[in-house]
């Protein structure tokens, strides 16, 4: 008998491992399931615990779910997609999701809490299920915010850009919220490590960490100096700052125009026309050793007085008369000569467009000519007059 | 003979333009009255209507703007006939003024009325003035009045009003080819003296026309290419030399009054025109092309070639007087 017990066993073994792999019989039964039976909760929180009903090959049946053993003042509901629940029904061998939540009054009693849950069906019913809650003492949301590089030097046309790593040092995940604090006038915008969106907050796992760019434009006015920007995360209670600093130098910016902004101008052939510039510095830096330049037609001449200046403060303008001589041969019409000023690292040019006129003498050459015509019909009228 | 009549000159009594009125009010009502006027008018209306006419056709389809579409009128050629109206003005004005001047004065001897009119208080200087005057006047009359047709027909056809630059550039464009005209009439005035038949002063005149229009733009190469040495000619001299046989050919060119006021025109209703002689690109560089220049440029650009109308006009006048003065009238 015992022979035949253990060959009847190995050929049942045999059998299985001939099936697939050595498995056991599935079990079957109604199975209601979480994945940490034994969790900390926190007090004045609501916790959501995920569950599973699972049939494993029963017929489908209505299995009703039911909560017992919360402690006084706390509240537990079961949810269903989102819905209160009463009752479950999965099919053969399907699972139905179910959310337990359970709202922790802030008064709870630390220690652990035991809370039964238990499915019964009209004809099988599942195990219960005992969570154990532990109440702990709330972990304070813990943000961090580091930067490589907290200072950066550029001009006022350059914008400085951030790299910031953000931490959630927390046990959940965080939405955090970012903003920036800097001088008025001082643009910031916030983007994702290699994105080129603006974001204002960004969700940053529980012990995870998040680049985030952040870019600082200073107003092209800005006056040399270093200009401090707060850059704050906050989530749920918890803030981190960091401050980081532009160093902004100043840079001078040239400008050429004319007094009343008209770049247009005459000139008589071979004669030598003055027209006066303005040329100003819109920058934050003095722009030193300003040379003057032009570019005119061939063979016309050009000069400026003074030819260079020596330095230029900021939002200070100063006159710079240019003599345009066109060439003796220049024919009428409209002619472009671009004035230029260099200063050291910084350039302005304008464009006037000349007008070349002609010298009048000719027509009065002309009008010569007919009057020498006339003078010979009078001559003949007085030599050839008859009476 | 002379001397006596450098003794007779002081002598003459009162003013040498006395009965011009007269004279030019009488050739005036004449020539608007007469029949051949009338088939002048018709001829010059017909050549110039028929450019402007297509020529209109084809501005009315013209998307781009342009500050100078008026005068386009006058200039453009239109693509059925590549005739623009400027260059048929430059054919028929030669007509119209010969066909009124050629037989102003022999059709009086021939009639046996010129010593009838001289002996009148009325002096042969006042006499040939008011003829040519006359005839000027009536030429003006015809251009004028063509002007205004064309200006009009634009207004009608273009739905807009030309700029005052524009109007002031084609009351220019009239001045010049009423001077054109004038060249062409005292021309004609000049023959009608020196011969005694009508029809031989006709066929010189028309045979001088015939000279300017066809032969003269064809002579002016060869004498070109026979006054400069033969490496310039052949593109192989330097630049100034090669300028110098461009401006040596138009010089010759200039001789013809056609050319004058061809240039005149160019001048006046192409605003962008800069120069009427060679360019050179080092005088190009820098230029804004395309941009017009101001008026009194233009004027000053294209005075010389009106001065030389002006200036031919008097001069042949001066000649048909000399001989005329030294005329036997009595038939």
């Amino acid at each position: 008998m015992r022979r035949l017990t253990a060959l009847l066993a190995f050929v049942i073994v045999l059998a299985g491992a001939a099936t697939g792999f050595a498995q056991a019989d599935p079990p079957r039964g109604l199975f209601l399931m979480t994945d940490y039976p034994a969790q900390a909760v926190r007090a004045g929180e609501t916790a959501t615990i995920r569950l599973k009903l699972s049939n494993a090959g029963l017929p489908p049946e209505p299995v009703a779910l039911a909560v017992s053993g919360a402690p006084t003042g706390w509240k537990v509901e079961l949810l269903g997609g989102g819905q209160a629940v009463a009752s479950a029904m999965p099919g053969v061998n399907q699972d139905v999701s179910l959310q337990l939540r359970v709202e922790v009054p802030k008064d709870a009693q630390p220690g652990s809490h035991r809370i039964t849950l238990s499915a019964k069906g009209p004809l099988t019913q599942a195990p219960d299920l005992v969570l154990t809650l532990t109440v702990a003492t709330e972990a304070p949301a813990k943000l961090s915010v580091k930067s490589r590089l907290p200072s950066l030097r550029g001009t006022p046309r350059s914008s400085f850009e951030y790299t910031v790593t953000v931490g959630n040092d927390s046990g959940k995940d965080l939405t955090v919220a970012l903003s920036a604090q800097g001088p008025a006038n001082f643009q910031t915008t916030f983007t994702e490590g290699f994105g080129s969106n603006e974001i204002s907050s960004i969700p940053i796992e529980a012990g995870q960490t998040k680049d985030i760019k952040v870019k600082v434009t200073p107003p092209r006015d800005v006056k040399a100096g270093d200009y401090p920007v707060l850059i704050r995360v906050a989530a749920e209670g918890a803030t981190a700052e960091l401050r980081v600093t532009l160093q902004v130098s100043g840079q001078g910016r040239l400008a050429l125009s004319t007094k009343d902004g008209r770049l247009s101008g005459e000139a008589e052939v071979g004669k030598a026309s003055t027209y006066n510039l303005v040329l100003s510095n819109d920058g934050t830096a003095p722009v030193e050793e300003v040379e003057m330049s032009g570019t005119v037609p061939t063979n016309w001449k050009v000069e400026f007085n003074p030819k260079s200046i020596p330095g230029i403060a900021p939002n200070e303008k100063k006159e710079v008369q240019v003599s345009v001589t066109p060439s003796d041969k220049a024919i009428a019409g409209d002619y472009v000569a671009s004035f230029r000023a260099n200063g050291r690292g910084e350039s302005a040019s304008a464009d006037f467009r000349i007008t070349v006129t002609t010298s009048t003498l000719w027509g009065a050459v002309g009008i010569g000519v007919i009057a020498i015509a006339l003078l010979v019909l009078l001559g003949a009228v007085a030599r050839f007059g008859r009476r | 003979m002379p001397p006596s009549v450098a003794q007779r000159a002081p002598r003459r009594l009162g003013s040498p333009f006395t009965g011009l009125s007269a004279v030019f009010m009488k050739e005036f009502s004449d020539h608007l009255s007469s029949a051949r006027m009338m088939v002048l008018m018709l001829f010059v209306i017909v050549f110039g209507a028929l450019p402007v006419g297509l020529s209109l056709q084809e501005l009315r389809n013209i998307t781009e703007s342009d500050p100078f579409l008026f005068l386009r009128i006058f200039t453009s050629a239109p693509q059925r006939i590549p005739f623009s109206f400027t260059a048929s003005l430059t054919l028929v004005i030669p007509l119209l003024a010969i066909g009124l001047g050629f037989d102003s004065v022999n059709s009086e001897f021939n009639r046996r009325t010129l010593s009838r009119v001289l002996s009148q208080p009325i002096y042969r200087d006042a006499l040939l003035l008011g003829k040519f005057l006359g005839g000027l006047a009536t030429l003006a009359v015809a251009l004028i009045a063509l002007w205004l047709i064309v200006l009009g027909a634009g207004l009608l056809l273009l739905g807009l009003p030309p700029r005052s630059v524009e109007v002031a550039r084609g009351i220019g464009f009239l001045v010049v080819a009423i001077a054109y005209g004038g060249v062409w009439l005292a021309i004609a005035m000049l023959f009608s003296v020196i011969f005694r038949s009508t029809a031989t002063s006709a066929l010189c005149a028309l045979g001088v026309w015939l000279f300017f229009v066809i032969l003269w733009p064809l002579i002016v190469p060869v004498l070109t290419l026979a006054m400069t040495p033969t490496d310039v000619a052949m593109g192989l001299g330097r630049l100034d030399e090669t300028l110098a046989m461009i401006q040596l050919q138009s010089t010759l060119e200039r001789l013809s009054p056609n050319t004058l006021f061809g240039e005149a025109v160019i001048g006046l209703l192409n605003p962008e025109t800069r120069t009427l002689g060679p360019m050179i690109p080092s005088l190009m560089r820098g230029a804004i092309l395309g941009a017009p220049l101001p008026l009194d440029q233009s004027l000053l650009l294209i005075w010389p070639q009106v001065t030389g109308l002006i200036a031919a006009m008097i001069v042949v006048f001066a000649a048909a007087y000399v001989i005329f003065q030294r005329e036997e009238v009595r038939a």
